[in-house]
């Protein structure tokens, strides 16, 4: 342990002391000191979603886990692989690829963003129309508690119901749970061929109807994606040669027949199509909205009044889940974000802030309403967490 | 004599909730509910309830949490591991009557019913649209829903579609202090602690559901299905090895051995080869896809020994095979008067290491062993024969069975891939877990039900209670039994 330095800042704020334990031994006396001392403890990855949730007041322990960055185990033969939670997810799939296997998780800045910070937070990206979420593919997980004891659920094998979910429970509580050291995933076989079919869209009607054709075909997609501005659609079709080929010849004939046409995008150019995809504003705020996929040209239209067209809005068209980017003063964001909640009745939507300048964090309610579970949630961080040590008020529901 | 707790006063008031006809304490009435699928382990509960409404449910918890009364909840009771075993001084929530389809939305393929509708029911009300739900246990003609959410459950085409977890998109659920809660909903994403995923698989031990929302899937263009027969389960297991080097992930890989492939062929003749080991590949998604890969599939079954390749050439020929599968636990009974599932897992590589010892186990023992497989996934269903007018035969069979589990766990598996903990397994928990595993568990059970009353004695070794139980101190059923201490 170390002390902070200005170079180790989160938005602005200098840690009093800086962890970088190497080992799970080395993080359960980083935590044992935090809760002997009442220390405050930041687990930081590679630092891509610091900025997420509801601003800091102080840290006490920046705990980093640059260190634990080892692929521990690929288990090529039985998919699996376990991580720990320092790695990269793309020099972890840079890894597996050696028996054409990867973790199918593409969340966007992906380059950096490490796996206990993709589990932590649950994030994904278009693939997950096809793969799922980190929730869909974790089957093993080792944290350290905030007490600095080890705990373990799940297992190394894809079938197990022995014992409580913690794997999942793990998934996206956005470490105010424990320090994730390591997760084990299921893993994808590698495809032989990809394509992907771009298609310019007048208006939100036409994004409905022909995302709830695709949906209804037997066309299976690993991506289905909307864009806007410009509004598009992107299918993405990954598989054998013969199947990606037959799936895009079918679904231009199903493009054609709306009157609509798609552009094929195949080898170098798909690869740099998607990633760029998504790129957030530089400044802005980004909000993570979910619906119902058919209420989602009604909710793009309603952004469109409630933003005035200031906004740009990408993801899974097939789920109803999307990134919002917003530009604008704390109060214009605000009122955005509360105005989409309003159409969001529970259970059937949701508009979490991820990120955005700090004043409009703090003065925005940053998950929205949680629901009649928040009890049961408080309820769950009080005993793995009583002193509220961990990603202190930046859990879901500020836990 | 009325157990402790479950008296008179407290039966008229659940009588009230859910009326005279639906509060049973006769003794004879009762005798159906001693059990679940693991007839073995029996428990006379000090009464059943069948409520007809979610609010019933709620109310019957909040009586039970205000008399600190400890309470089951149970669907159709197809259960392998005992988790719906009654509780002797508890209540009995039978869940059948809930067994309502609510709400059909095709559009967002999503399906939301009661806990009591059986499993099959839900594809039957969207298969006219070309839709079905994917988890698909071998007991899905009879099993509920709400059952399926508590074990968690699979089936053979979870290899590739995943478990009841994948599947549940919201609840509506009864705490056990009688709150009700609605986590998730059919949106993605809901924020918040993933409380749903824990609470799916819990085996009945944190809250009582009462409404569930699933994800249906869009039926897949095409499906094929090839039996192949192999002089050994190491070449079954060789073929299965090398689908998944080709980066083949089939809907279903189902391996069974010589005794499971005769038993199923008295019990319903599906003209399986007489053979030491059979697989059942079943691949589905486009044609394209599914054509493409298979041609690859077969290759590598006759390059790994397959002797009689068949494949199915239509639905009929692909039900008759499933029937095969599915019904290889029951035929068991024909040869053999009794027999014991086994539900372990291993990493599917160590498949030929984990029969060698089971092998050589049968030997030892003296007691037969069936063995089929989900292969794809390493899930084992050992089934162990005995008979019961053999004095110690049934006791050899657990002892069988368990040392199964320790090959499972020495293998790097896990104790049970879809049947659960239960009653059955709850002793092996900390084989396969450390004490700070089981404790961060607890912590867990103990957010949701401080005071012990959720299905208690389940899943964990040793029943332990939370302490800060809200309310004026009541001894527990279980520490006035001396079988827990207060933590």
């Amino acid at each position: 342990m170390r002390e902070g330095t200005s170079a180790d800042a989160v938005e602005g704020i200098i840690p009093k002391f800086v962890a970088e334990p190497a080992s799970a031994e080395e993080v359960t006396a980083t935590l044992e000191q935090a809760a002997r001392d009442r220390l405050s403890v930041v687990t930081r990855g590679s630092g891509t979603k610091l900025g997420w949730g509801p601003p800091l007041q102080s840290i006490d322990i920046l705990l980093s886990t640059a260190r634990l960055n080892k692929v521990v185990a690929h288990r090529h033969g039985d998919l699996t692989a376990t991580i720990e939670s320092g790695a990269t997810l793309a020099n972890v799939n840079r890894e597996l690829a050696a028996h054409r296997q990867w973790i199918p998780l593409d969340p966007y800045s992906g380059d950096r963003a490490t796996i206990g910070g993709i589990v932590a937070t649950n994030d994904s990206g278009p693939r997950r129309h096809r793969y799922g979420a980190p929730r869909d593919l974790i089957i093993g997980v080792e944290f350290a508690r905030a007490d600095g004891v080890i705990a373990r659920g799940g297992g190394i094998v894809v079938k197990n119901v022995a014992g409580y979910d913690l794997p999942r429970l793990m998934t996206g509580s956005f470490g105010c749970l424990g320090v994730i050291l390591t997760a084990t995933f299921k893993l994808y076989p590698l495809t032989a061929s990809s394509q992907t079919l771009v298609v310019d869209l007048r208006d939100t009607r036409q994004l409905a109807a022909l995302a709830g054709s695709i949906l209804a075909s037997h066309l299976t997609p690993t991506a289905l994606e909307f864009q806007t501005p410009p509004l598009r659609l992107l299918l993405r079709f990954e598989s054998i040669d013969a199947s990606v080929q037959q799936q895009s010849a079918t679904a231009r004939q199903m493009i054609d027949s709306a009157g609509l046409s798609a552009r094929t995008v195949t080898g170098d150019d798909e690869a740099e199509l998607w990633t760029r995809y998504g790129a957030p504003r530089a400044a802005g705020a980004a909000v993570k909205v979910s619906a119902m996929p058919t209420e989602l040209a009604s909710t793009l239209t309603l952004l469109d009044r409630l933003a005035a067209g200031n906004y740009s809005a990408n993801g899974r068209a097939g789920l109803g889940v999307f990134v919002l980017h917003l530009d604008g003063d704390a109060a214009a964001l605000e009122k955005i974000v509360v105005g989409l909640r309003e159409s969001l009745p529970a259970g059937r939507g949701s508009a979490v802030v991820m990120k955005g300048p700090v004043d409009f964090r703090k003065q925005v309610d940053v998950w929205g309403p949680i629901g009649d579970g928040l009890p049961l949630m408080k309820a769950v961080k009080q005993r793995f967490d009583p002193d509220s040590l961990l990603n202190r008020g930046r859990g879901p529901g500020g836990l | 004599m009325l157990p402790y707790g479950v008296n008179a006063t407290f039966l008229a008031k659940l009588e009230e909730i859910v009326g005279h006809a639906y509060i049973l304490n006769d003794p004879n009435e009762l005798l159906t509910y001693e059990s679940d699928g693991l007839a073995r382990l029996h428990a006379k509960p000090g009464c059943v309830l069948l409520p007809g409404s979610a609010a019933d449910v709620q109310q019957i918890v909040r009586q039970c949490h205000q008399h600190r009364i400890p309470f089951v909840a149970r669907g159709h009771g197809t259960g392998l591991s005992g988790g719906a075993l009654p509780h002797p001084d508890g209540v009995l929530i039978v869940l059948s009557r809930l067994n309502r389809i609510l709400e059909i939305d095709i559009a967002n393929q999503r399906v939301t019913v009661e806990p009591g509708v059986i499993n099959l029911d839900v594809t039957k009300c969207v298969a006219p649209q070309g839709y079905y739900y994917a988890p698909d246990p071998s007991s899905q003609l009879i099993c509920s829903i709400g059952g399926n959410v508590a074990e968690n459950s699979g089936g053979a085409h979870c290899l590739k579609y995943g478990f009841t977890v994948h599947h549940v998109v919201g609840v509506e659920a009864v705490l056990p202090d009688g709150e009700m809660v609605h986590l998730g909903g059919p949106a993605l994403d809901a924020p918040g602690l993933d409380v749903l995923a824990a609470l799916v698989g819990s085996e009945g031990t944190l809250a009582v559901v009462t409404k569930v929302t699933l994800r249906i899937l869009r039926a897949p263009e095409r499906v094929r299905t090839i039996l192949a027969a192999f002089e050994s389960t190491d070449a079954a297991g060789a073929a299965v090895s090398e689908f998944i080097a080709a980066g083949i992930i089939p809907a279903a890989v189902e391996m069974m051995d010589r005794l499971t492939i005769e038993a199923a062929e008295a019990a319903v003749h599906p003209n399986f080869p007489k053979a030491e080991a059979v697989l059942i590949v079943e691949l589905d998604g486009t044609q394209s896809e599914v054509d493409g890969l298979f041609e690859i599939v077969e290759a590598i079954c006759r390059r790994t020994g397959g002797t009689e390749i068949h494949i199915a050439k239509n639905n009929d020929e692909r039900a008759r095979i499933w029937r095969g599968r599915k019904a290889a636990f029951a035929a068991m009974g024909r040869v053999s008067p009794n027999y014991y599932v086994q539900d372990g897992v291993i990493p599917r590589t160590k498949l030929s290491e984990v029969l060698g010892r089971i092998r050589a186990l049968e030997k030892r023992s003296g007691l037969r062993i069936g063995n089929v497989f989900h292969a794809g996934d390493g899930n084992l269903h050992p089934l162990i024969c005995y008979d019961e007018q053999i004095p110690g035969q049934g006791d050899l069979a657990e002892k069988v069975g368990a040392e199964i589990l320790q090959y499972c766990i020495e293998a790097g598996g896990s104790i049970t891939g879809e049947h659960g903990v239960g009653v059955d397994k709850s002793a092996y928990m900390a084989k396969m877990f450390s004490e700070s595993d089981l404790d961060t568990m607890q912590k867990l059970r103990c957010a949701f039900d401080p005071a012990s009353l959720c299905n208690p004695g389940k899943v964990f070794p040793t029943p332990r209670l939370c302490g800060e139980v809200p309310g004026p101190y009541r001894q527990h059923p279980a520490e006035r039994a001396g079988l827990a201490e207060r933590m």
